[in-house]
């Protein structure tokens, strides 16, 4: 049997393996795997979906960049949560896994397991690109936090407040006058000095 | 250089501690303790604002200290165990509704799915009937005849540091949004077990910072900001002056007016940063049109309350002052901006706090006429059903072409939806101010909306990802609609969603962005005198 049709009869038994496998990573998943209704379940749908498109393009050889739009419903998530880098990635590179335990289980197909190569190698790239989507929500997601600190949003609890703000300024005013006095006292005025501490 | 064979890799990968983490639960959920790190816990409260809301009258928040969670040693009082014991105790006794949920509850699950913490993050303790479940078992102990002789066998646990540890991590993961609740047979309110969560925990001194700054700041000047009259004053001029640059309207609002009929409340952010400015540009803009006989007060002069996410007795000190501040001004009546929690608060806890407020007068609007006898007690309607009554009796103009920018669909803030009820009234809104607005699917609007995820004060930087892990069923239906009918605007009618959602939509849907009902509103307003300028954004268009 030709790899490509392996893959595709192979289809239905290597993505429940390789989608359980992903929702295992969370303390409970019994819902995740079990709930079919995309706003009901979020996490569970999305990687479910992206994790099969993601295995259809890669059985159709498709271009790397396509790669990203179903990486992107699945790392974009793990991002987020308690993963290190690694466990937030690792779910792609364990497909290489599964197809050869799947394909190992298997009279016909295991004697393709020497071809697999060339979809290993696919796998990896797949799994380099989803580490690439990861740093980019990370990025995103520090980004935002500066907005926030930066658009005011913050102050909605976490600053000095503005009256408590005004009195650090006016504080830190009247030491600087307390020390151009002191400066203009003991050598006379000097502008430059001036300059220099204002 | 060794050559790693593509099999060995990926078995390593597979098997080694990559991914299976232990995740599988193996143990008893009582035997995993919680671990605090950086970025799963929001800072807690610094001591000298502790110390400061512990001297002021009405309130008790002892033993402020500097701590941190991710220590060992919590610095504890020594009789903590007996206080929070004491503490249950007093609560069973005075809240009737507590000693019910402690009891009634038969684990059928209902609610276990339904908390947008447990959809984002997977963790079992936040379930709500799990997160109930950590103060059961201490009910269950201390308060059951059963719970005192079987222990464990009977669902008791001993309060432990461990205990009080657990509680600490998941009363602050649950935003009392009661999503739950909606689904639960028995209408177990678990955001009221939160609130019993989080008040033991004062009792030991043990909160967070973003919940009491902002405590602080409204006992001490009126809104979380901690703005001085002046500055409050003078940032609604400054919008003023805005309105007038891209509308030629003047508006002329007052402060602390004695004799207005109406006393406006609403929450400080809308006064002071985006995208809430724009919905006051609208509030200011709306009242102008109609000519209301209204308001502001620089001492009422923040609609939130954080009160409800602290304890009842700041909760009934922050609602206080509102009704404290229409008595002081012989209002008739008061209208409430876009706020959530302030609603939660008027609607289910202001009349046997601070109620019944008799010497205000049944809501009438001046405009229509029409009476809101729905508000006959609290005196307080919101700004949707004062403007969907506008609308209804014929009293407002729009031109829907101004909002040609926006596709929109609609959040349900969830106190308004499930605390008040308030479900129609923005979307009869938003029929007349949009050509298009498209709804979420059905089991995440109205009663059954999803949460922003970062209420209840949670929605501090520090905790960032939780955030975003707690939003992701409410993003995840937002993308929905972008993705089918190419949405470009989050509506919603509540301060905090505002600042949140737009966090929120930055990381999952940044094509979408998150506006207040009323800055739709004012927007599309036609109004008499005007000199509208070429607004491509609204009023959010900066002309120069």
């Amino acid at each position: 049997m030709e790899l490509i049709k392996a893959l595709k009869k192979k289809k239905e038994k290597i993505l429940s393996v390789w989608i359980e496998r992903t929702l295992d990573s969370y303390l409970s998943s019994g819902f995740f795997k079990r709930s079919q209704d995309k706003f009901a379940n979020p996490v569970g749908a999305n990687i479910k979906e992206g994790l099969t498109r993601l295995y259809n393009l890669l059985v159709k050889g498709s271009d790397q960049q396509e790669y990203v739009e179903p990486l992107d419903q699945v790392i974009r998530i793990r991002a987020v949560q308690e993963f290190s880098p690694a466990q937030a990635v690792a779910p792609i590179l364990e497909l290489k896994w599964v197809v050869k335990q799947v394909f190992s289980a298997d009279k016909e197909c295991r004697g393709l397991l020497s071809e697999l190569d060339s979809f290993d190698c696919d796998v990896d790239r797949a799994a380099l690109a989803a580490f690439d989507l990861y740093m980019e929500c990370r990025d995103r997601l520090h980004r935002a936090r500066i907005r926030e600190l930066k658009s005011g949003s913050y102050i909605l609890t976490d600053s000095a407040c503005a009256s408590a703000v005004i009195r650090q300024n006016l504080q830190e005013i009247s030491q600087i006058s307390r020390r151009l006095r002191q400066h203009d006292g003991a050598t006379g005025s000097d502008d430059t000095e001036k300059n220099r501490i204002i | 250089m060794a050559v790693v064979k593509v099999d060995t890799l990926s078995r390593s990968v597979a098997e080694g501690p990559s991914l299976m983490t232990g995740s599988i639960p193996r143990r008893d959920w009582q035997d995993m303790p919680v671990q605090f790190k950086p970025g799963n816990y929001a800072y807690p409260t610094k001591s000298e604002i502790l110390a400061y809301l512990d001297s002021q009258p009405g309130i008790s928040l002892p033993n402020a200290r500097d701590w941190s969670p991710e220590d060992d040693d919590w610095k504890l009082p020594e009789d903590w165990k007996e206080t929070i014991i004491n503490g249950l105790a007093e609560r069973l006794d005075k809240f009737r509704s507590l000693k019910i949920f402690m009891d009634c509850c038969v684990r059928c699950g209902a609610c276990a799915d339904k908390c947008h913490f447990f959809l984002g993050t997977g963790d079992p303790k936040n379930m709500p009937v799990m997160r109930a479940e950590l103060l059961r078992s201490i009910y269950r102990q201390e308060f059951t005849l059963a719970g005192k002789l079987l222990g464990k066998m009977a669902g008791g646990r001993k309060m432990t540091t461990g205990v009080l540890k657990e509680w600490f991590m998941y009363a602050y993961q649950c935003t009392e949004c009661r999503r739950c609740s909606v689904f639960c047979p028995y209408g177990i309110d678990t955001a009221e077990i939160t609130m019993m969560l989080r008040e033991l925990l004062h009792l030991v001194g043990c909160g967070i910072n973003w919940a009491m700054e902002p405590v602080a700041n409204s006992n001490r000047t009126g809104n979380h900001m901690g703005l001085t009259p002046q500055a409050y004053k003078g940032n609604v001029d400054f919008l003023c002056e805005d309105i007038e640059g891209l509308t030629g309207i003047k508006v002329n609002p007052t402060f602390n007016r004695k004799g207005a009929e109406v006393l406006f409340i609403t929450p400080s952010a809308d006064v002071f940063a985006e995208p809430g400015l724009f919905t006051c540009m609208g509030y200011l803009l709306l009242f102008e049109a109609i000519g209301l006989d209204y308001t502001w007060s620089t001492y009422a002069s923040e609609g939130g309350n954080f009160g409800l996410f602290t304890s009842n007795e700041v909760m009934k000190k922050l609602n206080g002052k509102m009704y404290a501040e229409a008595k002081r001004l012989g209002v008739k009546w008061i209208l409430g901006g876009e706020c959530g929690h302030m609603w939660r608060v008027v609607h289910q806890y202001m009349d046997t706090m601070n109620g019944p407020a008799d010497f205000l007068e049944v809501p009438k609007s001046p405009i229509t006429g029409t009476v809101f006898d729905n508000a006959a007690s609290t005196k307080m309607v919101h700004i949707s059903e004062f403007t969907a009554d506008l609308i209804k009796n014929n009293k407002i103009k729009f031109d829907k072409s101004r909002n040609a920018h926006v596709k929109a669909t609609f959040h349900d803030s969830c106190n308004p939806a499930r605390a008040m009820g308030l479900l129609d009234e923005p979307r009869y809104i938003l029929d007349h101010v949009l050509d298009e607005w498209h709804e979420m699917p059905e089991n995440t609007i109205r009663e059954k909306t999803f949460c922003c995820g970062s209420g209840t004060a949670l929605n501090t930087d520090e905790i960032m990802e939780l955030r975003m892990r707690s939003g992701l069923p409410r993003a995840n239906a937002v993308k929905h609609v972008f993705d089918k009918h190419a949405v470009n605007t989050l509506a919603c009618v509540c301060a905090i969603d505002r600042a949140t959602l737009t966090t929120l939509m930055d990381y999952w849907v940044p094509e979408v962005t998150v506006a207040g009902i009323t800055e739709l509103v004012g927007n599309a307003l036609v109004v008499e005198g005007e000199k509208r300028q070429e607004l491509d954004e609204g009023l959010r268009t900066l002309v120069f």
